[in-house]
């Protein structure tokens, strides 16, 4: 796979904020509530432009583009929603994990998700059988298959038909955020067919899954709050207040202008994103920043618009309950500092 | 499941209580006991339950828990003793509100919305216990238990109908229009908790649309007036057991015995109540943080996937951060309670007129001219003096502003720990991250709710900072805003309130010689 110029960069990033604006925003409400048609309807669009394969090169009928492009992609998505954004960075990933062989049975337009496992999850490898559960596992539900990626001294990542037998699925009803990614819980009793993809320890290409997951999820979380806070300036103001937009209202502006410097560092934090996928120090760090930024931009952004952003309909807590899961996914934000230390402990010690 | 329930006791944390002339601080105890009780064995059990139904349909609504609580005696907390009700005040509603938040805060919001939309009736004195109150009460008894509502928020204007200044600039669109006999009330409010349910209603629209500050008064309505309607019951984030419904008034007739207090003493009316339920409000946000709290506790102890991690430093620190945070927002939420209870507001219910008149059987009350004279203007009018005698502006400038303290930190402060407590267990903690999801999102409506976090932190800095002193207590004496009393303006904002006669200052709060 290659990246591609900065003006394919620009034309590809384009096509998303199109897709976003014209197809996803106004269908979040819909995939927010979960509804499985729509969120059909939005992955055949995906499809159609080439964006569940962007890794993968032509002879797999993918786009043959690099992580710089996937993250600037899904940054866009996930502006229009962050689930349906998620489901782009799980698929794209486990795509990538596979082999030549696997992928070749893959049938075009075939939703996969990438699951990671966590410490202290109960899966275990024995005899070439996996077994074991995982719980809310994002994109799961529905999902055409899944790589399991087994955490651990000996990493690996495991390929699971939807219809493997022994594979249980059952869709997680209080999932609270990126919704259009339906997590399930996942039991696994001895699947035998389940395939160990091409690199064990789970690589995309150049870059480690694990790294592309966190650098995806913070794009999305940057994309959340670039959403939220459009939203929040646009009604701060039209909605008047006092006799004034309330935009006038210090109490508010300084609200938004905290949520553009949020933004503003977004090209700091991010620099080099293909270099970003590879340097899993650097993913899990801006994964944190752009996650905890999110959650704050968005808990803001619904402050500003008031009791009115604590209803449904105006969409703006769906960015404040979607922009908490990035704190959460793959890792809580603490597990992953606590990952940044043991390695920073290990570097010390070697 | 474990639980943090404070090993002190009330008078032990807060002396100050046992301070407080008319409160009975083993009374207080019990109440909260029984609270507690309530919470454990009908809230908890069926709060995330009542959230997913409410979630698919928000005007579902379950009259069941209302039964159960108004057996626990959930429903009469603020209903003065003499209309049949447990006579409290703040720190009453307060210290129930987070006994029943831990367990389930959107149930706990329709008692306290409930709570609040009794509120604005202790104004209006006695003339009030023999009427809606005592329905109330009556009705509990019948097992089909009544609800009420307090309408102020419109679709234009929010948080600026919650304070007098921003008030004078509000986009408000209701009015309500005098006729022979009374008022016919027009307009929409918006995001009323328990205005799809409630039998009563405590709502405020301006007499003069030109002049709503000046004009605005409060009403009794029975929601089984021709002309209202439910137009909408909002799907809301959190909260969720209890409706939040749009309101519309299609020229409602309201008779001008169920104005509240009197015409045009609405903006104040609502400066008083806003200080008496903030502190509710700060412990709805305390209880919702301690709930939170509470739950991690248990699933630490109890989960299998959680062992060890009690271990960490990390989880250590953070349980303590949580435990701090709440320690201080109860702090701030009894002091300000009690500061309200004890200087601002205490004194008018312990006043010995009105204790005496409590003592009157309800049957005497009751008869017409006795009820005649407790609802005629005169008696409206000294039941304002004796607010006057009791109070200051500046004791409830103060009072409020403590209140708004407690409110926006202790909103901060349910948004920090149910934050954390998520981030702690993660996505894949199994049931426990169910409860602590609905808490979070709980949590976000107690910065916005009761005026937002920021209008809050600006009545600290008036009343604290600034030490200024609102005009927050109704004038003694009130003239029609109508036409013919424009002779007597000024010309300011004020323009229809006529100084007081210096014969009537010294009016008595019994009306005697008055």
């Amino acid at each position: 796979m290659s990246a591609a110029t900065v003006s394919e960069r620009a034309e590809i990033r384009a096509m998303a904020r199109e897709l976003a604006s014209r197809e996803l925003a106004p269908r979040a409400a819909a995939l927010d509530a979960g509804g499985q048609d729509v969120l059909a309807e939005c992955w055949r669009l995906l499809v159609q432009l080439g964006l569940d394969r962007v890794l993968l090169d032509e002879r797999h009928g993918g786009a043959g583009l690099g992580v710089a492009d996937l993250l600037a992609t899904i940054e866009e998505l996930a502006v229009g929603d962050g689930g349906i954004a998620m489901c782009v960075l799980l698929c794209n990933a486990a795509l990538a994990t596979l082999t030549d062989e696997q992928l070749a049975v893959v049938p075009s337009g075939a939703r996969w998700a990438l699951v990671p496992g966590a410490a202290g999850t109960e899966v275990r490898f024995s005899d070439g059988q996996l077994d074991g559960s995982l719980a809310c596992a994002l994109g799961a539900h529905g999902a055409d298959g899944l790589v399991i990626l087994l955490d651990g001294p000996q990493p690996a990542a495991w390929a699971i038909p939807r219809d493997a037998p022994g594979l249980k699925l059952q869709r997680d009803t209080d999932q609270m955020g990126l919704c259009a990614a339906p997590a399930a819980s996942i039991e696994m009793a001895v699947i035998r067919s389940a395939q160990v993809t091409g690199e064990v320890d789970g690589s995309v290409g150049t870059a480690s899954a694990p790294a592309l997951l966190r650098a995806g999820t913070a794009a999305i979380a940057h994309g959340i709050a670039r959403r939220a806070h459009g939203m929040a300036l646009e009604y701060a103001h039209a909605r008047r207040q006092g006799g004034v937009a309330i935009i006038e209202h210090d109490a508010v502006s300084d609200m938004l202008a905290a949520m553009a410097v949020r933004l503003a560092c977004w090209p700091q934090i991010a620099a080099d994103p293909a270099g970003l996928a590879l340097d899993g120090e650097r993913a899990l760090a801006v994964k944190i920043a752009a996650s905890d930024a999110a959650v704050a931009s968005t808990t803001d952004a619904v402050q500003v618009f008031g009791g009115t952003g604590y209803m449904v309909e105006t969409g703006i807590e769906k960015l404040m309950r979607d922009a908490k899961y990035c704190q959460l996914f793959p890792e809580p934000n603490w597990v992953a500092h606590d990952e940044l230390m043991r390695s920073a402990r290990a570097g010390r010690a070697a | 499941m474990s639980t943090m329930i404070p090993e002190r006791s009330l008078t032990e944390q807060f002396p100050r209580l046992a301070q407080n002339g008319g409160l009975d601080v083993r009374e207080l105890e019990r109440l909260r006991a029984r609270a507690r009780r309530f919470a454990h064995e009908h809230m908890r059990p069926r709060a995330l339950q009542i959230d997913r139904r409410t979630g698919e349909d928000p005007s579902s609504f379950d009259w069941d828990l209302v039964r159960a609580g108004a057996e626990a005696g959930m429903l009469g907390l603020l209903i003065p003793k003499p209309a049949g009700g447990a006579g409290g005040m703040s720190t009453q509603v307060a210290v129930v509100m987070e006994e029943l938040c831990a367990a389930c805060p959107g149930i706990a919001l329709i008692f306290g919305a409930h709570a609040l939309g009794i509120s604005p009736l202790l104004l209006g004195g006695p003339s009030q216990w023999d009427g809606v109150l005592a329905e109330l009460v009556a009705s509990e008894y019948d097992s089909e238990p009544q609800l009420m509502a307090c309408a102020i928020t419109e679709p234009e204007a929010g948080t600026d109908v919650e304070d007098p200044d921003l008030l004078r600039h509000a986009r408000i669109t209701s009015h309500a229009r005098r006729v022979p006999g009374g008022f016919r009330l027009s307009g929409t409010k918006r995001f009323i908790s328990n205005g799809s349910v409630a039998r009563w209603i405590t709502l405020l629209m301006p007499t003069d649309p030109r002049r709503p500050a000046e004009s605005w008064t409060c009403f009794l309505l029975d929601t089984r007036s021709e002309g209202f309607a439910v137009s909408r019951v909002e799907h809301k984030m959190g909260q969720r057991a209890c409706p939040a419904a749009e309101l519309t008034f299609d020229e409602v007739f309201v008779p001008a015995e169920r104005i509240v207090s009197r015409e045009g003493d609405g903006a104040a009316a609502t400066t008083i109540v806003l200080a008496c339920s903030r502190p509710p409000v700060a412990a709805i946000a305390t209880g919702i943080a301690r709930g939170a709290y509470e739950r991690v506790l248990g699933w630490l102890q109890e989960d299998p996937a959680a062992r060890g991690l009690a271990e960490r430093q990390h989880v250590q620190l953070a349980l303590a951060g949580m435990e701090e945070e709440i320690h201080l927002a109860r702090q701030l939420y009894m002091d300000a309670a009690t500061e309200l209870d004890h200087t601002a507001l205490g004194g008018v219910m312990s006043h010995p007129g009105v204790r005496a008149l409590g003592h009157v059987p309800a049957g005497i009350r009751s008869r017409a001219p006795v009820r005649g004279w407790l609802a005629s203007e005169r008696a409206r009018d000294a039941t304002i003096a004796l607010l006057h005698r009791s109070t200051s502006e500046r004791a409830v400038t103060r009072s409020l502003a403590l209140s708004s303290m407690a409110k926006a930190r202790g909103g901060d402060v349910a948004m920090r720990v149910t934050g954390a407590a998520l981030e702690l267990v993660g996505l894949r903690a199994g049931p426990i991250r169910a409860e602590l999801e609905k808490l979070w999102r709980d949590a976000k409506l107690t910065q916005i709710y009761e005026g937002t976090n920021q209008l809050n932190r600006l009545e600290v800095y008036r009343g604290l900072c600034h030490a200024e002193t609102m005009n927050c207590l109704p004038p003694l004496r009130r003239v029609h805003p109508d036409p013919a009393a424009q002779a007597h303006t000024n010309g300011d904002g004020n323009a229809h309130l006529q100084p007081d006669p210096p014969q009537r200052a010294n009016v008595d709060g019994n009306g005697g010689r008055s």
